[in-house]
């Protein structure tokens, strides 16, 4: 006994059953014990939903060999049981677990005092913030070659960040690099067709890359799908000495939030991957000039 | 009565979502390969576009399909004053650019490039001859509106619309889209197997799928001419022409075909289909305004004894008939009349058929809302996609048959609907039932053939009997490895 027992993570493979045999969704076991636990805590019956997989162990091998479906945890909101594809919330609204909140219901309006200082304890309208207010103009200014557009980085069509979309087959399907979609009536006003290439750029970086002209895009708005790598058909940027150009994210920011920076109150309560601030980098405002040639 | 037995197919627009899953399944399975790198047998179009190739369905440009010609069928191709003199020169193939030069990407250079300040970048390169390319066109240029002033604006359906018409069509609030996959129709007619001089291409007799084979063709290319939908592709690197084999090694082992098994919408269905080839040239000669229903007159009931004893005299195994009967494509066709050929004017008799998408055409915007309309029966006539459109394209612009569609589409919805919201009167749903033409024991199957159909019932693949159907000087342990797409024998020329 003792020391022997102890599960060897001397390679990839051991470690990685390690982790398929400790974890709830990939042991039947340890699921049927988290269950146990719960229904102590919550007062109502729940193993049942690990009784008939309480046998069932995944092991790397397992994983090899074909696609698994992993169990029903109380980690998880959802019940997978006998093929039922994953939905957030089954155990609150069906088993009637208590929500994760400081009232175990589900909240809308937020008594806590960050949120009602920032006007946002009921869901609020914010009205878009002025893009000379945020500083992305102070040394890039507007001229007779450029607009300005709201600049939205949006999931793409196929892609989650660089996945599925960044491969031969994708790539072929579309236009070839992450183009920014713009309105037809935008795009003549710079005297830009579709597929020219463009500069788009604020104080804090640039993009280049070409126009997908299109009037499905509203006026004032450009639209760049994210998170691509920044290794396929970049240019070079004219406005920035001719050094390679950036990605998506190059002419957003990181501002973070301060409501979700405050803590330690019900479900305000930081955990990894849980509870925490979000980057707001998503959207910004940009100018868009035509390029005549890009340089590699 | 001639009857034939044909594995057909239906798509069911209405839920495409576009994700190309089906074209890259075939891509990966078919066309990787050098020669194929711009062949996409499976396509996914959005519409109004010009598609892929480029303007596709502008037969004044490619000559594909037949004409009518005082009673006669000819080939548009063929059909030209010195017709003899073009054998050797084919002045209306499709040219690199009207599909797309296929690129890829100097990857190396991410990992040799000097060093330096600047982040190296992995430029588009030609596949055909290496060399950096400016990517101008690709399969899929237009997809969702890409480009909409240059493509959706210049769309060959629009031909009989107005400009006014135009202009609101590519206003934000009435802009609409819709995807258009599309695959070889496997023709009963098919212009490409008339076009080949070497008579290279052939209809499998009893599965009805149309094949080239790879050691008969002689690199004529009339084939891609011929065929309006230009589903037959030249192979540069074997001077082979090749197109969808609607994977026949698939259905021989009773599977579906990769783009039907990997249909993410599940917009699919596959299914035998009997027909009376006596009727062939006679449904091919009708005017346009008749073709559609010419089609399905000669699409044969298979309950019917009289079409039973015809099949079986013909050699059409039982196995057949009784898929026959439980085809969802036989239902959708024939039956409820709710699947139309795509482009019935080329006069090939393509064995697809399309469930023309009701939501792009009654959806409407209210209040910055998208909402179906709320007005059932007066919506068609108020359609953001202009009905004319969709006759176009899946009517030979007969506008009654896509109406009729759209009624029986529209009645399915609101019997749905009033069941499930309960906010539409009894009486506004029978008469809608009424005025489709249907009851609603069959607003109840369409609903279900439509929506809840599973697998099984969505893929109703006959046993193919191959070893039966392979020519019988055959050894079927020689032809058994030899399933698939390519040569059966090297190329051994002497
Ligand atoms: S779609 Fe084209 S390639 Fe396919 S059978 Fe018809 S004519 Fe031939
Ligand atoms: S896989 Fe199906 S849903 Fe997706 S694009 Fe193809 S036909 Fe449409």
């Amino acid at each position: 006994m003792g020391r022997r027992d102890l599960p060897s993570l001397a390679d990839a493979v051991d470690a990685a059953d390690v982790i398929l045999h400790l974890a709830p969704e990939t042991n039947g076991e340890v699921a049927y014990r988290a269950f146990k636990a719960e229904e102590a805590k919550v007062g109502l019956p729940l193993a049942d939903l690990a009784e008939r997989t309480r046998g069932t162990r995944y092991t790397y091998s397992d994983l090899l060999q074909q696609p698994r479906r992993l169990l029903t945890s109380p980690c998880w909101s959802g019940i997978v049981n006998d093929g039922r594809a994953y939905a957030a919330y089954c155990l609150n609204t069906e088993r009637l677990v208590p929500w994760r909140t400081l009232t175990g219901r589900q909240h809308f309006y937020l008594d806590h005092e960050g949120y009602i200082a920032f006007g946002e304890h009921l869901p609020t309208f914010k009205p878009k913030p002025d893009p000379y207010a945020i500083g992305e103009f102070v040394k890039s200014r507007a001229d007779g070659d450029s607009i300005m557009l709201n600049y939205l980085t949006p999931h793409g069509k196929w892609n989650i960040h660089s996945t599925y979309y960044d491969n031969h087959r994708m790539l072929t399907l579309s236009r070839g690099l992450h183009p920014l979609w713009m309105n037809d009536a935008d795009a003549e006003q710079i005297g830009v067709k579709d597929n020219d290439w463009v500069e788009v750029y604020n104080d804090h970086g640039v993009v280049v890359t070409r126009a997908n002209v299109s009037a499905r895009v509203p006026r004032g708005i450009g639209i760049l799908y994210h998170a691509t790598e920044r290794t396929i058909s970049v240019p070079r940027s004219p406005l920035r000495g001719n050094r390679r150009a950036g990605g998506h994210n190059s002419v957003t920011r990181t501002r973070l939030k301060p409501v979700l920076m405050v803590g330690g109150y019900g479900q305000f309560t930081y955990a990894f991957n849980y509870w925490g601030p979000t980057g707001v980098n998503r959207d910004t405002y940009v100018l868009v000039r035509r390029l005549d040639k890009p340089d590699w | 009565m001639d009857v034939r037995a044909q594995v057909s197919m239906v798509f069911h627009l209405d839920k495409c979502i576009g994700c190309h899953t089906c074209s890259v399944a075939c891509k990966n399975i078919w066309t990787d390969r050098k020669g194929a790198e711009y062949m996409w047998w499976n396509n996914v179009e959005t519409k109004p576009g010009t598609g892929y190739p480029t303007l596709w369905e502008d037969q004044e440009k490619y000559k594909g399909g037949w004409e009518r010609q005082n009673g006669d069928l000819r080939l548009k191709l063929q059909n030209r004053a010195g017709g003899l003199a073009n054998l050797f020169h084919n002045p209306h193939l499709p040219t690199i650019d009207d599909y797309y030069e296929p690129w890829t990407y100097r990857y190396g250079d991410l990992f040799t490039a000097p060093e330096g300040d600047d982040q190296p970048t992995a430029r588009p390169i030609s596949m055909i001859d290496g060399e950096p390319v400016d990517i101008e066109a690709g399969p899929n240029w237009d997809d969702d509106l890409s480009g909409s002033p240059i493509y959706a604006k210049n769309d060959p359906n629009f031909e009989s619309i107005t400009d006014e018409e135009r202009r609101q069509l590519f206003e934000l609030e009435r802009l609409v889209f819709f995807y258009l996959p599309r695959i070889c129709n496997h023709c009963v007619n098919p212009g490409c197997v008339a076009a080949c001089p070497a008579g290279a291409i052939y209809k499998r007799g009893e599965d009805g799928i149309v094949l080239t084979s790879q050691e008969k063709c002689r690199a004529w290319r009339m084939c891609i001419s011929g065929c309006p939908y230009k589903k037959v592709y030249f192979n540069w690197a074997t001077g082979k022409s090749e197109k969808c084999i609607l994977c026949y090694p698939r259905l021989e082992t009773g599977q579906a075909p990769a783009c039907f098994h990997s249909c993410v919408g599940r917009i699919r269905y596959l299914g035998v289909l009997l027909y009376d080839a006596e009727r062939i040239e006679a449904a091919a000669k009708v005017t346009d305004a008749q073709l559609v229903e010419a089609q399905r007159a000669m699409i044969l009931d298979p309950f019917d004894a009289d079409v039973r004893a015809g099949a079986r005299a013909n050699g059409i195994p039982d196995a057949m008939l009784d898929a026959a009967q439980k085809s969802p494509v036989y239902r959708f066709v024939k039956t409820y009349q709710l699947a139309l050929p795509l482009h019935a004017e080329f006069r090939t008799l393509p064995m697809l058929f399309y469930v023309p998408p009701l939501l792009p055409v009654v959806g409407a915007r209210e209040n910055g809302a998208y909402r179906v309309a709320a007005d059932f029966f007066s919506s068609l006539e108020s359609a953001r996609v202009p009905i004319r459109y969709m006759a176009k394209l899946f009517a030979a612009g007969n506008e009654a048959e896509v109406i009729a569609v759209y009624r029986r589409l529209i009645a399915v919805r609101a019997y749905k609907r009033a069941e499930a919201v309960g906010d539409i009167a009894p009486e506004a749903i029978s008469e809608a039932l009424a005025e489709a033409g249907i009851t609603p024991d069959e607003a109840e199957a369409i609903y279900h053939l439509t929506s809840m159909a599973t697998f099984d019932e969505r893929f109703v693949i006959p046993p193919l009997a191959r070893e039966v159907n392979i020519e019988a000087t055959l050894d079927p342990f020689t032809h058994k490895p030899h399933a698939g797409f390519g040569f059966n024998q090297s190329l051994d020329r002497e």
